[in-house]
């Protein structure tokens, strides 16, 4: 699983960005899109497309959480979003990694000769491929069926939403810390390393 | 020198001039080719005319007439002045129902019933000596696609409406091909024909004289590009005939003989046999028994009118009242008579056809490949087609329905409990009407072969599937639908996966097309569920590749023109369309393209802003211009580009244009100057001579222009775009919302 979170102003503006990938089950935290490197500026359209879902939905809808809103089906990519009270939005993109059978994960794992073989345990993690499937569940779910409780697998479950909601407070307390410190003002991109940081724990801690 | 109209002139791309220069510039072509165009934009309005005046029935007649007297008109303006077009974007629901009453008019005739033409060797010579290559089939075949005049069909229940846009499809049941044509092992699959037809459709575009597609025609959300048009008529056009589904089967078959015979009566017989028991016979799942239709065609330029009359006499006698005379002349007409008309196009083209014939009138100029005919000639033969439609082939299939309906339907509704006193009926049918009692229960009925995978035509599943076409070709959708629905699980049981496919696509056709229940939400959760379950048969069980794209692509179109939260629901099944990865690399584009015009057709909810979907829109069209790219198109790259430009307009204008994120700024300010190169460079090769010739005037106008562009990062400047900037902006004032929230 790789995640692009985004912080956008009430304009629209980019006010934080980040890209991780999983650490549960296993994962090293570095994110994989399925775009080519070339291509990572469709995050950004993927992200500021669904902004006009975002508009629909906070007005639907009295929660600041809002829950998965909107899939970018060719890419697999699906849109949680979160509001904070200033207007500022929270969206985090999070898109599954490719089945092992099909695209780079395969290349990666048959790259790997001594990882081919199944049942032993830690496939993806030795191979460094992108799965999310780690040592501890690869042996149950060998054959990509993974089971229900991983985040990773099932982008729309209730463990993701609340996994996600989870990260999205977390965040969002940092974000008010950050803001409220005296040399931001609004509409400021945050540069600030410590809420970088603390982003990056949060999304290893729930993600 | 040159004169301007040898040269195309450099110009920057659509995307970088105003659209009044451009419109202009396209005057500067020869005469010749002007000319040329002129016919074909003639034809195509003519085309447009058509399609678009008779529209699917109204909800109120009231509210609907003044819509359709117009739309022909507003349509003309729309195509030749593209700044009005743009203006329709502004507006809450500009573009829901631009284009849809054509698209489902368009959808509507590509299911129309097929007629068989059969005709006799004597009468084949007849139709050649006037040059027509294609025999008798040849000659009817594109007066068969309009049927003249207003079709009345009556519906189950017995109300009658008339149509406008009826018509016939002619095939050729005595050709050297065989009926139903089957994919020989040399030809590519027909998805591959379409694809190759299309990348010569780009190809005829990229040479000008030859322009028939014109970039500024793609521009336009509302709007079916001529491309994406040409597309669906393919898709539609794929001469499949298949058990699973009886649209192709013959409803009817044209039987022709002409004065020339000799032995006229014996002829005929032997034409009959040959299509009931001769070599000529249909596969075994084609029903048999459909209408024979006798013509006689008297050649009026050699025999005699007292001799025919007394045979067409003895003919009516013999077969019936199905009869007709036709009388032809049988010299070639050319141009320069006096009563000449050119024969209409076909419209209907099957992707292979268009392959192996379209290059010609592209290949020599000065006598163009058009034929005609004599005036009278046209008159005869559209009378024929009128007669024969309206007073043979609709009866008849009215009448099946009516008896299929009574026998079969009927009585397997009214084991499902509605009405149980049919008892009448039941003598009679036998070993049917027990097995159609076990497939309603739940079992395998055993009606179904599955090693040669069809339905016997008799069986009680096959006849309900042929009822519905029917009922669906005459366009009673309500009949259809619940007609569909009655047998759709008889199909799963059976496990004939192909029917079941076909069924619940046709179902949910029907219901989307039906205008009187206009879909809930939960309604369109039923169709959405339909054409997965039809989608999924088709593709992974069946890999029925041209099928399910059919399928998905009606879908789309149709969705679409429902408007409203259905265009979400359309973008999506373009998007399954995309993934499944049916289409080819120009069909990706079109898709791109129909993907974005489905969310653009979106509009805001009324009084807010928000509920449109214009980023969606305008990224499918960033997306799509990036792919033209790729295809080497950067005309209609650009066309596309603009049009994002235009999407993105509303909700980029508190930014002045510019996007928030800068790997998108990044992204979109180098696609845009890729394109302008690619563009520069494709009219720089194709013109090289003539760029040395070009005044230097040219070039600095040229080149300041683009200077401009370059500063400019925003938007096209356009007078009348930036006034649609500045009422946004007026508007975008007070919104605040965000902060008050």
């Amino acid at each position: 699983m790789s995640y692009y979170f985004t912080i956008l102003s009430p304009t629209d503006a980019p006010l934080f960005n980040i890209a991780f990938g999983t650490s549960k089950s296993g994962g090293d935290g570095i994110a994989r899109f399925r775009f080519p490197d070339t291509a990572q500026y469709m995050n950004q359209f993927i992200i500021h497309s669904s902004l006009d879902i975002v508009e629909e939905a906070q007005w639907m809808n009295g929660n600041m959480y809002l829950k998965h809103i909107d899939t970018y089906p060719p890419a697999a990519a699906f849109i949680s979003a979160f509001l904070a009270p200033s207007g500022a939005r929270f969206l985090l993109l999070h898109q599954p990694p490719q089945l092992p059978t099909a695209g780079s994960a395969a290349a990666a794992s048959t790259g790997a000769p001594g990882a081919a073989a199944p049942g032993t345990g830690s496939v993806s993690s030795s191979s460094g491929a992108s799965s999310l499937l780690g040592s501890s569940f690869a042996a149950t779910a060998s054959s990509s069926r993974t089971s229900s409780s991983s985040i990773a697998a099932n982008p729309t479950s209730p463990q993701t939403e609340e996994a996600v909601r989870q990260f999205m407070s977390e965040v969002y307390e940092n974000y008010v810390k950050t803001v409220m410190s005296p040399f931001y003002r609004q509409g400021m991109e945050i540069r600030s390393p410590v809420f970088r940081g603390r982003v990056n724990a949060a999304g290893k801690k729930w993600l | 020198m040159t004169s301007p109209g040898d040269a195309a002139p450099v110009k920057p791309p659509p995307s970088f001039s105003p659209g009044v220069a451009r419109a202009s510039s396209t005057s500067r072509y020869s005469t010749h080719a002007s000319q040329r165009r002129d016919s074909v934009q003639s034809l195509d309005s003519n085309h447009v005319d058509q399609s678009v005046g008779p529209s699917p029935p109204p909800l109120s007649a009231t509210t609907e007439l003044p819509i359709r007297s117009a739309s022909p008109y507003a349509r003309s303006l729309r195509s030749s002045t593209p700044q009005l077009n743009r203006s329709s974007l502004g507006s809450p629901d500009g573009g829901r129902f631009e284009g849809a009453e054509d698209v489902r008019s368009l959808i509507t005739r590509s299911f129309s019933p097929v007629v068989g033409v059969y005709a006799s060797v004597d009468t084949d010579d007849l139709v050649h000596e006037k040059g027509f290559p294609g025999g008798f089939w040849g000659l009817i075949r594109p007066f068969g696609e309009n049927v003249p005049g207003k079709i009345v069909i009556r519906d189950s229940v017995g109300s009658s409406r008339g149509w406008e846009d009826y018509g016939v499809r002619f095939v050729d049941l005595g050709g050297q091909a065989r009926y139903p044509p089957d994919a020989t092992p040399g030809q590519p699959p027909p998805l591959t024909q379409i694809d190759e037809a299309l990348t010569k459709d780009l190809e005829a575009a990229e040479n000008p004289l030859a322009r028939t597609l014109r970039p500024k025609d793609l521009a336009g959300a509302s709007t079916i590009s001529p491309l994406y048009n040409d597309f669906l008529h393919q898709l539609l056009s794929i001469p499949s005939a298949t058990p699973h589904e009886t649209f192709r089967h013959p409803v009817a078959s044209v039987i022709a003989i002409s004065s020339r015979n000799t032995s006229p009566l014996e002829t005929l017989r032997q034409l009959y046999a040959d299509t009931t028991n001769g070599d000529r016979r249909l596969p075994e799942w084609i029903h048999p028994e459909y209408l024979r239709y006798y013509v006689l065609v008297h050649d009026e330029d050699r025999d005699d009118i007292a001799e025919s009359t007394k045979l067409y006499d003895q003919m009516k006698r013999h077969f019936g009242l199905h009869c007709h005379l036709l009388r032809l002349r049988s010299n070639q007409c050319v141009v320069t008579d006096d009563d000449s008309v050119e024969v209409p196009e076909c419209e209907w083209v099957s992707p292979a056809e268009r392959l192996s014939g379209s290059a010609e009138p592209l290949v020599d100029l000065d006598m163009d490949g058009h034929l005609y005919l004599f005036e009278s000639d046209v008159m005869a033969i559209k009378a024929f087609v009128r007669e024969l439609v309206a007073q043979s082939v609709i009866p008849f299939m009215e009448n099946r329905v009516a008896v299929w309906n009574d026998q079969v339907a009927s009585r397997r509704r009214g084991i499902s409990g509605r009405f149980m006193s049919m008892s009448r009926r039941w003598a009679g049918f036998g070993s049917s009407s027990r097995s159609s009692l076990t497939g309603s229960a739940g079992g395998v009925s055993g009606n179904y072969d599955g090693a040669r995978g069809f339905y016997r035509p008799d069986a009680p599943e096959a006849v309900l599937r042929k009822m519905a076409d029917f009922a669906f070709m005459l366009r009673d959708w309500k009949l259809a639908a619940s007609t569909y629905e009655l047998i759709r699980s008889d199909y799963a049981n059976d496990k004939a996966w192909k029917y079941h496919a076909g069924v619940h696509e046709m179902c949910a056709i029907s219901l989307l097309l039906n205008p009187v229940s206009m879909p809930a939400k939960t309604k369109l959760g039923d169709i959405d569920q339909m054409l997965d379950t039809a989608c999924y048969s088709y593709h992974t069980r069946c890999s029925d590749v041209p099928n399910a794209l059919r399928c998905l692509t009606l879908a789309v179109e149709l969705l679409k023109s429902r408007g409203g939260l259905a265009t979400e629901s359309a973008a999506r099944w373009a998007m399954r369309a995309m993934d499944l990865g049916l289409v080819g690399s120009i069909g990706q584009v079109l898709l791109s393209e129909r993907i974005s015009a489905c969310y653009a057709s979106r509009p805001p909810l009324p009084g807010v802003r928000w509920g449109a979907r214009y980023r969606k829109a305008g990224m499918w069209s960033v997306l799509a211009a990036d792919l033209w790219l790729q295809l080497g198109q950067p005309s209609l790259a650009s066309a596309c580009l603009e049009e994002a430009e235009h999407l993105y307009a509303s909700v980029l204008d508190r930014n002045e244009g510019i996007f928030p994120m800068p790997e998108m700024q990044v992204f979109v300010d180098n696609l845009r100057h890729t394109i302008q190169v690619e563009f520069l460079e494709a009219r720089g090769l194709n013109t090289q001579e003539s760029l040395d010739a070009v005044p230097p005037m040219d070039t600095q106008e040229t080149s300041e222009k683009l200077d401009k562009r370059q500063h400019r990062r925003s938007l096209v400047v356009n007078p009348l775009e930036s006034g649609i900037q500045d009422l946004a902006d007026n508007e975008d004032r007070p919104d605040d919302d965000f902060e008050r929230a």
